[in-house]
């Protein structure tokens, strides 16, 4: 009952994790083990690590299976759980976007019911049908969502643009923004009030690396 | 072979024997509780007209209600909660009962949405509500109430947040926020994202003032003390009405006995919309969702044709369970049984002897194998918690010990 349960989203965004956490004071000498464990615990400190594929990480922190987690906002907005977000970690950067053939620029709005390919059919349905309300067809795709336009399955797509060079490649441009995305700390409602002695000086102590390290970040818990 | 035949649907699930027991119990010591507070228990229907939840513009999201029609092809939903029927019976039926109303219901609730971790579509509340008092000692009540079923079930760790709704709302006002932003701001405080709200502070252009308040309620915590210092922050009368009511509550719960239980936490806006002032959850440990919730709502009553202020909470029956597994506080010790042998020209004698056994609150089954004693003593042996007893012809009970 006192471990303290991180999850974090398997691959990139948990080694910058751990690494932050680090500098902030924790000892992550457990969850660096090279190891293909997912549950990895720290008894000295009282801490368990649990390495979640990144779309599972809300799921496991909005049940209190684990009582904080790292992931990226893309996945946040996806999953749609009913979590505290209390920090921008800063990395993990890159814009969630409409994009489609340059011929599109500025014609969007003018396609009726248009089919639209994508890995975040909620970011997807939310932006067009709640914010714009336009009826679109939503087709789930699984990766290589560039494709789609270039073929005829979808007019546009919706994905995650970092350095923008896939779409370049395929001919594809960003044709409307629809989210800023960067990981964040995310914690189980419950556990921020039973576990408060833990999990505040952890926000503060990541907040202040964050801080130190300059990064553009923001608040929390006193 | 049909497909689903061995199969129970998505969401619900048979109750075993072990904790079926220990649900009866919890439920039987909530009844208890209530009862002994002056609460009277109400049961409405399973079935509802769709209309009833979606009064008011809709009262739950009609995506969460199982839905079905009537041979007159009007909606019918499964009971979604406790609340809102009880508000539609006590402006209807029980229109002219004399407020206050103490009304506690226990029953099962089916929602659509909810489901996964602990949650099931079918699941059982208790609660109660209290109509016709707006004072704050009405409210307090509840949440004292709130508190002790808690503790009736045998839940120790427990917290309780105070929140207030009027209180924001007081917020929007005094800093003329409306439209978009003012559907946004409770969504980002609710879920303590504070970098989202620095930058809607920014489009809204809050001064310094404003931002604090805004931090405060989504990160402050304490009692009497955030209290003043929100007091100190905040000019509209709607904010600080908000305030002293929750200062009121807290003295009132202080009496109670209960105050070491409870914060404040004003940036709890999530979930129903139709509370009015204050609004209460209760946390535990091993439980990733409130273990109780409630507040005041005096505009439903009033949805249904009754002008009355009411104040309520519900709490889960299986996340009790659940978070007393989870906590090793589980204990449901079940009384073995008792088997009773006879020979066979005995029977009406012993029908009537494993009666008076049960009168004096033995579980006694009368063994209509007709074994001998041998037999009985080796079943018992593979029973631990059971006994047997043996019916002689000279009308004796000998109870058997357990084969070696």
């Amino acid at each position: 009952m006192n471990f303290l349960t991180i999850a974090l989203a398997k691959g990139r965004l948990a080694d910058q994790a751990i690494e932050l956490l680090e500098l902030a004071g924790y000892n992550c000498a457990a969850a660096k083990t090279e190891t293909r464990r997912l549950i990895l615990e720290d008894q000295a400190n009282g801490l368990r690590f649990i390495m979640a594929k990144p779309a599972d990480v809300p799921t496991y922190v909005e049940y209190g299976a684990a009582d904080v987690g790292v992931v990226g906002k893309d996945t946040l907005l996806e999953e749609g759980r009913s979590l505290y977000e209390v920090l921008n970690l800063g990395f993990g950067g890159c814009r969630i976007c409409v994009c489609g053939r340059p011929e599109l620029m500025g014609r969007l709005d003018s396609i009726p019911n248009k089919r639209v390919a994508t890995k975040y059919p909620r970011i997807a349905r939310e932006y067009f049908e709640i914010k714009k309300r336009e009826s679109v067809e939503i087709i789930k795709l699984n990766g290589s969502v560039e494709l789609a336009p270039l073929i005829g399955l979808a007019e546009v797509i919706v994905d995650i643009v970092e350095s923008g060079r896939t779409l370049r490649e395929n001919g594809l441009v960003v044709l409307e923004t629809i989210a800023e995305i960067s990981a964040r700390m995310v914690v189980n409602r419950v556990s921020m009030k039973m576990k408060s002695q833990r999990i505040n000086p952890l926000i503060q102590a990541v907040r202040q690396q964050l801080e130190n390290k300059g990064t553009r970040t923001k608040e929390v818990i006193e | 072979m049909s497909t689903w035949q061995f199969h129970t649907p998505d969401g619900v699930n048979d109750i075993l024997p072990e904790s079926c027991a220990a649900k009866r119990k919890l439920e039987n010591n909530l009844r208890d509780l209530f009862c002994g507070r002056g609460y009277q228990e109400v049961e409405t229907p399973g079935i509802e007209f769709y209309d009833v939840y979606a009064a008011g513009g809709g009262l739950v999201p009609q995506e969460g209600l199982f839905k079905f029609f009537d041979e007159q092809g009007r909606i019918l939903s499964l009971r979604y909660d406790g609340t809102i029927p009880v508000a539609r019976l006590a402006a209807t039926v029980c229109r002219e009962a004399e407020p206050p109303l103490r009304y506690a219901y226990v029953g099962n609730m089916y929602r659509y949405d909810e489901f996964g971790g602990g949650r099931q579509r079918e699941f059982t509340q208790a609660g109660i509500e209290l109509l016709g008092s707006q004072s704050p000692e009405a409210d307090a009540e509840v949440i004292a109430i709130a508190i002790a079923a808690a503790q009736v079930c045998g839940i120790k760790d427990l917290q309780i947040s105070l929140g207030q709704v009027e209180f924001f709302r007081g917020f929007l006002v005094e800093w003329g926020i409306s439209g978009e932003e003012a559907e946004l701001l409770p969504l980002l405080i609710d879920a303590k994202e504070m970098v989202a709200l620095e930058e809607l502070s920014d489009r809204l252009q809050l001064p310094s003032r404003g931002r604090e308040i805004l931090l405060r309620m989504a990160s402050g915590y304490g009692t009497f003390d955030l209290l003043d210092e929100m007091t100190s922050l905040v000019s509209h009368p709607d904010s600080l009405a908000a305030l002293q009511n929750l200062r009121d509550i807290l003295t009132i719960l202080d009496d109670y006995g209960y105050l070491h239980y409870v914060s404040i936490d004003l940036g709890m806006l999530g979930g129903l919309d139709y509370y009015t002032g204050v609004i209460f959850k209760g946390f535990t440990y091993g439980l990733g969702f409130p273990l109780f919730s409630g507040g005041r709502y005096d505009g439903l009553v009033g949805l249904f044709g009754r002008d009355l202020s009411a104040t309520g909470f519900s709490i889960g029956v299986n996340f009790i369970l659940t978070a007393l597994s989870r906590q090793n506080l589980l204990y449901s010790p079940v009384e073995g049984i008792v088997y009773l042998g006879y020979d066979p020209g005995l029977r009406a004698s012993a029908f009537s002897r494993a009666d008076q056994l049960r009168q004096e609150g033995m579980r006694v089954i009368c063994d209509h194998r007709n074994q001998t004693p041998a037999m009985l003593r080796r079943q018992i042996k593979a029973e631990p918690e059971a006994r047997a007893v043996w019916l002689d012809a000279d009308g004796r009970l000998t109870w058997l010990e357990k084969e070696v």
